[in-house]
Parts: C-alpha cells; sequence; structure tokens
C-alpha cells in the first residue's frame, strides 16, 4: 500500500534541484524520506509546521515554512495529516 | 570471558554481584512463606521444574520491602534539608542565568538578510503540490482487517 | 546597539508591512501591522527555537540564515543576530508563476 508514496518520493527526487524528501506525520514520526533529508528532522519540521499554523487567522491558509540558505533553502508544508519537507538547492 | 569474549580469562571479579545479596538467607520473600520445608516428598519432575524457576525468580529478584530501611532522626533530617537548601541557594548564584535560552546568531547582517529575494513563488507552488501528492499517497494506506483482533478464550 | 540603530534598517526594506524586534526579555520595539503583536512574537519566538534544532549532516550550527513563513498575501522574513530576534512582514505579491 506504501508503494504509492515511495513512488511519489522517487518522483521527487529526479527533479534536478531537490536534494531531499521527508514526509512525516502529526507526531513527527517518519512516512518516508530520501536524500538529506532523514528520521532526525520529523520531530522539528512536524512541530515548526504546527506552530506556523498560528500565525494565519485563516484556518485555510497553509503557510509554508522556509528555512533559506546561501546554497539551498528547506521548504515545509502541511497537507491534511501529513508534513512534507522538501530540500532544495539553489540553482 | 570478558567483553564479548575479549579475553581468555574468566576471572572471580567479572562474576561478583553489582548489588550484595540483597535477601539475605534469615529474610524470607514478603508475602510468601518459601522454605525448604514446603517442598513436598512426593517429587514429581514438574514439581522439580516448578522448584527451579522458583529458585531461579527468587535469585533474581530484589525484595526492596525486605531489606532493612536506616531509620532517619527527625533532626538529622531537618539537619540534612537545611544542609542541601544552603548548597542550592550557593550554586543557584555562581551558575550563569538562562544557559538554556541561548540562541544562534543566524546572521551578522540581520537588515540585508531580511530584505533580500523571497523564496520564489514557483517553488511553493511545487512544495504545495508535493505535499498535495504525499497526502493522497498516503490515503490508500489503510488497515486491512483479516481476523478478529480479540478473541475469547472458551471458559468452561 | 541602540534600538533606533536595530530598527532603521527594517523600516527602509520596500515592502515591508510591519516589523517586530525581540529579546530574551521580551519585545524591543513593533511596527505598523505588527504594532504590540504580542501573540506573533510569541508564535514566532517558539518557532526559531523549534527551527534552530534543525541540522543538516551532522554540522554543529543552523544551515540557515533566514526563516521565511509564506501565507497567502504575505511573508514573515525571521532572522536572529547578536541575541535578538527580528521580524518583518513583507507583502507577497509574486501570485503568478514567473515563466522564464
Amino acid at each position: 500500500m506504501e508503494a504509492t508514496l515511495e513512488q511519489h518520493l522517487d518522483e521527487t527526487m529526479k527533479h534536478p534541484s531537490i536534494v531531499g524528501v521527508l514526509v512525516t506525520d502529526q507526531q513527527g514520526h517518519n512516512l518516508g524520506c530520501r536524500g538529506s533529508l532523514s528520521d532526525e528532522h520529523g520531530g522539528v519540521v512536524s512541530v515548526l509546521a504546527k506552530q506556523a499554523a498560528g500565525l494565519s487567522k485563516d484556518p485555510t491558509d497553509s503557510p509554508t515554512v522556509c528555512l533559506e540558505s546561501d546554497t539551498g533553502n528547506v521548504l515545509v508544508r502541511t497537507h491534511g495529516s501529513i508534513t512534507v519537507a522538501v530540500h532544495k538547492m539553489a540553482c | 570471558m570478558g567483553c564479548c569474549y575479549s579475553s581468555e580469562n574468566e576471572t572471580a571479579e567479572e562474576r561478583k554481584q553489582l548489588i550484595p545479596n540483597p535477601n539475605p538467607e534469615s529474610k524470607p520473600l514478603h508475602g510468601t512463606d518459601w522454605s525448604a520445608s514446603n517442598v513436598p516428598s512426593a517429587r514429581t519432575d514438574e514439581q522439580a521444574l516448578l522448584t527451579s524457576i522458583l529458585t531461579k525468580t527468587a535469585q533474581n529478584i530484589i525484595d526492596v520491602s525486605a531489606t532493612d530501611s536506616q531509620g532517619m532522626e527527625q533532626h538529622e533530617y531537618m539537619d540534612k534539608a537545611r544542609q542541601y537548601s544552603s548548597k542550592l541557594a550557593v550554586l543557584r548564584n555562581t551558575l550563569p542565568q538562562n544557559k538554556a535560552h541561548f540562541l544562534p546568531s543566524l546572521t551578522s547582517q540581520p537588515h540585508q538578510v531580511l530584505a533580500s529575494d523571497l523564496v520564489p513563488y514557483s517553488d511553493v507552488q511545487q512544495v504545495s503540490k508535493i505535499a498535495a501528492y504525499a497526502y493522497s499517497a498516503i490515503s490508500q494506506i489503510k488497515v486491512d482487517a483479516k481476523e478478529e483482533l480479540v478473541v475469547q478464550f472458551a471458559i468452561p | 546597539m541602540t534600538t533606533a540603530a536595530l530598527t532603521q534598517g527594517l523600516e527602509r526594506i520596500p515592502d515591508q508591512l510591519g516589523y517586530l524586534v525581540i529579546s530574551e526579555e521580551g519585545v524591543l520595539a513593533s511596527a505598523g501591522e505588527l504594532e504590540n503583536d504580542e501573540h506573533t512574537a510569541g508564535v514566532i519566538m517558539q518557532m526559531v527555537r523549534t527551527a534552530c534544532r534543525f541540522r543538516l549532516q551532522g554540522a554543529a550550527e543552523p544551515p540557515f540564515k533566514r526563516i521565511s513563513v509564506m501565507l497567502e498575501d504575505f511573508v514573515y522574513t525571521v532572522t536572529v543576530s547578536g541575541q535578538k530576534v527580528f521580524v518583518v512582514k513583507r507583502q507577497n505579491n509574486q501570485h503568478a508563476p514567473v515563466t522564464v
């Protein structure tokens, strides 16, 4: 049943500038990961997304949290009960 | 053998118990009246097996309620409490404050960093799509109940 | 650094809608849409503490200079310098994807 998710993660990693991807549940448990992002990042990623949700009064406005550096960004976004983090290198 | 078979010599030191026998022979286990006289004279194999299990368990159990407790006098207790509070007060004053609140500096040019270009909207859209696909992929994972999880034992 | 020196640079950011400067003790300065916004200050501080625990490839330091929270119409850009957290709320008008 998890083949679809695994396939999706593989497809995501095919993008030239994406070097890491992570999917967690609301408790920060790793549901799947590739590349530079792994188990150890699950906690921070899920908590960060949850905290960011408190910044908008509009509950439908889902925030994207970006950790930015000169070499690349880690973008975090929640969809439903899961949180996804993507590590993208700068071109 | 030593740790992970690291040495050939088995010394008595390695076999020494870390906690000296907590249940000296004189004190029976709390709640059980276990002693040699309880073993029935008709020893079946099963009885021997049960006895050996009991022996092993007794050797491995540390019965806290059966150990001697050293009672403290009221004044000893008060003295100790006073000693500890004064020690704590000293430490509270000498330890550096707010060690846990240390925030690492991310940049020496905050204004420049905050003014620079935002993450391109296309990237945000891309991650949003990746998240949506991931969510639908996850939704395919569900419990496939094949049997009853809870069964009743047939108790006659 | 005086408060004026801290906030001058922030005021000059072209599309800024407001800003906050926060320290361990609390809000040092606030303006625009973030004036007296203790709630946002609190949430941002929590996020900064969480984000600063993020590490890549076992590095000793957090691997980023800025944290951005992108919302529908605006963005919160956040950074930390000299034990102070700087937050600027900026307009987010790049809704149309850039075609090159």
